[in-house]
């Protein structure tokens, strides 16, 4: 009996913060349908079971509730804000019910004549009061999936974790007897059932790690109700939304910032935003906005609440702090801007003028601030006086896998979150200067300026004897937005899924890393904290301001210079080891597989914006992501894909070269290993056909006239592009000289640029020339079209 | 019966009696890996099956200068606020049931131990102060704080 109860109070919670939230955007949306049923079906799941359980004021309630939601699905009843706040009664009262019921086993007895009674017709108060703004949040697909996602089961979490740690043995067994049976040079049968018992591995791990995790979504089911509820008592006009739910996060985390979550939601509507006059008076919408969102940054997980309201007033909350005694005078001026907004976080302080029922329940911002950091988290404050205020809730991703770099300093491992990675450079590379400048150091990447930190320097460790400097590597990283710098590293080891645990707290205490984890190798490794390296060097990452000289560019390529003769030993995808010459790779990329596609017989990528060609005969197949070399000539970018980066070293002098030209330069030794050395000449040549037509000289421009139907635009623009012409459209207000005039006036018209110094050339539609003297070009004479460009810009070149 | 449980081990030069609750086990560590700017008593991690644990340099907690790590050391595996800590030992003696009752510390301590020692007790004709071994990892980060 005890485990059937406990099921059902498991289930009905989780009906119910759910039921809220269905039932305020069903409000917004009366006419919503599925809304209706979705919480017809909540209400009817919760009296079946009641029933079965024989919980008599459990069933009453759910019946009420079923009952008048019925009759509006039937359409006997109209949903009002009455109906709907009655409902919302009757949901209060089975929590309450389901609270005693956990407590003592038993129901309570008592009476629920009041909030039945609350949902009969007559009693709806017909001039319904406030309505509530904004469509709340829920995506449509959720309540009907929601249903079916019930099916749960409640597993102690200890067993979880022991689950858990099994299977973490169980990959550093395998790695073990992994490497032994490499050593033992088994047969390969013997390895390939082997590799399937791997595979399988890999998948549980993977699973089992997902059971600690939840979808944030979860904690923001409650919160439309909250909103609905608060706004109307308070007379005040809220929308309300939220994004990022499919963020993931640990479930015994998500515990943790549910009070503080809902606290700073009350806060916003209750301090935040402002009474509806004084919304007009300052000239906003009269519906407020509050907005909740959750993204993964980096190793933590950010949850932005945000709101249009008045903001925090410092010089308010300093006169706040002084009366109720919390700071004195004294020490109020010397408090710095951001030191009197964190005035709130103080015990004892409140911002509203009086206390609020609403707010002022005890829980304070300084229990929030308190609670966040429990768990390893910060709360963050960006205030905007008058125009509202965000409140960022950062916490760490504990217990959780992420992809992580694995880079070498100090003769020891560390890892960096893979996402806070921007690029990778060696720091001998071409495209790489640094300098000193006053005692501090600079990157400037394609002149791009990034500040320098050294990860020994930071970590207060000497260079390991042992790291060759060539292997040094420049990690790009961002650890926020806005912010970026350069973390030189000894070498860049590979990239592995970390399951990611806290360190002692006396280790996170240092700020320099976000946590532990055990790769497959079984020796701990530090997870670095990417903001907390650049507080720790107290070092100013902004990106504002850096300037970006062509001066450095140059001076870039002189340094450059000095180490050409690098070799960059590589693995392609046949599993070849090849080398190709450090100097002509810009990077080394990593792009998804979805990002390769085959256009016009070829393979090219997309990287950001560009469109690059790939060296590589057919799409690969797969998922997940592809190292790409990006082979960079000055002019053109070719990406060739490898499989993994080995190693650098010194170019050997003595190449033995191949017997004809092709992919293969010739074959070097490099420690008695023979090595292919890649020919990036004839690998730029054969994808350099296309963009041939690119020129180094000054491309001519030409610019589109009387083009009225877009014609030109549409139609003609590409064709001029990839023949190498810059088009400007008409009525493109740009006022650089053209080369070249490209009339489309209409047969028989006259082109208002004719007469100028500039050459016009005239395009007619039909294909007939109109005699002999006629000079204009028919508009799908590809040919002669672009002969005739050819003769009035470049003439003598063509 | 757990409370009279103790642990007599030598730890920084001194054999003590560490109270046997919080103690996990008693294993070998290999190499640890070192923790760039933890604070000096931290001399590093390694991991016992799949959990990371910290190892904690008692010399360093009582303000003798740190020890170096040698393979196949013994430490004490103890778990404070659920994390794992272990404690170098210097030498592992027994595990004994005590009956005699803890007491007051008499006489002066070096002030290194006066922080970390809770009583006294007598055990085979030798006195041995009582220590709880959280005392080894929390109490430095008192003093930081």
């Amino acid at each position: 009996m005890d485990d059937l109860l406990n099921d059902f109070l498991a289930e009905t919670a989780e009906i119910l913060a759910e039921a809220g939230g269905a039932i305020v955007a069903w409000e917004a949306d009366p006419a919503d349908r599925a809304q209706l049923d979705a919480i017809f079906r909540f209400v009817h799941t919760i009296k079946g079971s009641s029933g079965f359980l024989a919980l008599p004021r459990v069933t009453a309630l759910s019946h009420a509730a079923e009952d008048a939601l019925d009759q509006v699905r039937r359409g006997h009843r109209a949903a009002n804000a009455a109906l709907v706040t009655g409902v919302l009664g009757i949901l209060d009262r089975l929590n309450e019910l389901c609270a005693a019921l956990g407590r003592d086993g038993t129901e309570p007895a008592g009476d629920d004549r009041d909030v039945i009674g609350a949902l009969d017709e007559r009693a709806a108060d017909e001039d319904a009061s406030l309505e509530i703004a904004g469509v709340p949040l829920r995506r449509e697909d959720d309540l009907g999936a929601d249903l079916q996602g019930w099916r749960s089961i409640r597993v102690p979490l200890p067993l979880l974790d022991s689950v858990m740690t099994g299977v973490t043995d169980i990959v550093l067994a395998r790695n073990e007897f992994a490497r032994m049976l490499r050593e033992s040079g088994a047969d390969l049968s013997l390895i390939a059932s082997f590799d399937r018992l791997s595979d399988s591995i890999a998948g549980m791990r993977q699973s089992v790690s997902q059971m600690r995790m939840q979808r944030i979504d979860k904690l923001f089911a409650p919160l439309p109700r909250i909103v609905r509820d608060l706004a109307q008592d308070m007379g005040k006009k809220i929308a309300f939304q939220t994004s990022g739910g499919d963020v993931e996060l640990d479930r015994e985390m998500m515990e943790n910032i549910r009070d503080p979550l809902i606290h700073i939601v009350r806060n916003a509507i209750d301090h935040g935003v402002e009474p509806l006059e004084d919304r007009v008076a300052a000239g906003k919408e009269i519906t407020a906005t509050i907005a909740v969102s959750a993204r993964q940054s980096g190793n933590q997980i950010e949850i932005e609440i945000r709101d249009d309201g008045r903001g925090l007033s410092p010089e308010a909350l300093v006169a706040k702090a002084i009366a109720a005694r919390l700071v004195t005078t004294t020490e109020a001026r010397a408090l710095g801007p951001k030191e009197k907004l964190e005035l709130i976080f103080r015990p004892g302080f409140s911002t509203a003028a009086k206390i609020t029922a609403i707010s002022g329940r005890g829980v304070g911002m300084d229990i929030v601030k308190a609670n966040v950091e429990k768990i390893g988290g910060v709360v963050e404050l960006r205030n905007d006086e008058g125009r509202g205020l965000a409140i960022l809730l950062r916490v760490p991703m504990t217990l959780t896998i992420i992809s992580g770099l694995m880079v070498r300093a100090a003769g020891q491992y560390f890892a960096i979150p893979r996402g806070t990675v921007r690029e990778i450079l060696l720091e001998g590379a071409d495209t790489v200067r640094i300098d000193r400048v006053g005692g501090g150091e600079l990157a400037t990447v394609r002149g791009k300026q990034y500040p320098l930190l050294r990860l020994e320097t930071v970590l207060g460790r000497e260079r390991h004897q042992d790291d060759d400097v060539d292997d040094r590597a420049l990690v790009i990283v961002r650890p926020g937005q806005g912010q970026s710098y350069a973390l030189s590293v000894a070498a860049i080891h590979d990239q592995e899924e970390l399951v990611i645990k806290p360190a002692a707290p006396m280790i996170m205490a240092t700020g320099l890393y976000a946590g532990t984890t055990l790769p497959d190798n079984g020796r701990p490794v530090l997870l670095l904290d990417v903001q907390g390296l650049l507080a720790a060097a107290a070092i100013d990452a902004n990106e504002a301001g850096r300037s970006q000289g062509q001066a450095a560019e140059a001076e870039a390529e002189t340094v450059a210079a000095r180490n050409a003769a690098q070799l960059l030993l590589f693995r392609d995808m046949n599993a070849r080891i090849r080398g190709v010459r450090l100097s002509v790779i810009e990077r080394v990329e990593e792009a998804p597989v979805s990002a390769l596609f085959e256009s016009a017989g070829r393979i090219q990528v997309q990287i950001g914006t560009d469109i690059f060609p790939v060296h590589a005969a057919a799409l690969p197949g797969g998922e997940g992501t592809l190292k790409l070399l990006r082979l960079y000539d000055g002019q053109a970018v070719l990406c060739y894909p490898i499989a993994e980066v080995i190693d650098i070293v010194r170019l050997p002098d003595a190449v033995q070269p191949s017997a004809a030209p092709g992919l293969i330069a010739g074959v070097v030794l490099v420690g008695g290993e023979p090595v292919e050395l890649i020919d990036p000449f004839w690998l730029m040549e054969q994808y350099s056909v296309g963009a041939a037509a690119a020129p180094t000289r000054r491309q001519p421009l030409c610019r589109l006239a009387d083009d009225r139907d877009g014609w030109g635009d549409n139609f003609l623009a590409p064709i001029l592009r990839g023949a190498g012409y810059r088009v400007i459209a008409d009525g493109d207000t740009s006022d650089e000289a053209p080369d070249v005039f490209l009339c489309l006036t209409g047969d028989g018209e006259t082109c208002s640029h004719a007469g100028g110094d500039v050459p016009v050339i005239r395009l007619r539609t039909s294909i007939a020339a109109a005699g002999p003297e006629d000079d204009t070009v028919y508009r799908y004479d590809r040919q002669a079209l672009l002969d005739a460009m050819r003769r009035s810009v470049g003439g003598e070149a063509a | 019966m757990m409370e009279k449980l103790y642990l007599v081990a030598r730890i920084a030069d001194t054999r003590v009696a560490l109270r046997s609750r919080g103690i996990h086990s008693v294993v070998t560590v290999g190499t640890p890996v070192e923790v760039p700017g933890a604070p000096p008593h931290v001399a590093g991690l390694f991991a016992l099956r799949s959990r990371v644990f910290t190892l904690i340099d008692p010399h360093v907690v009582i303000g003798l200068s740190p020890v170096s790590v040698a393979p196949g050391q013994r430490v004490i595996v103890v778990e404070v606020a659920e994390h794992g800590y272990a404690l170098l030992a210097d030498e592992i003696e027994d595990v004994c049931f005590i009956e005699a009752p803890e007491t007051r510390i008499a006489g002066k301590l070096l002030p290194g131990w006066a922080r970390v020692a809770d009583a006294m007790i007598e055990h085979d004709g030798a006195s041995l102060l009582v220590v709880d071994p959280s005392n080894f990892i929390t109490l430095p980060a008192l003093k930081a704080a």
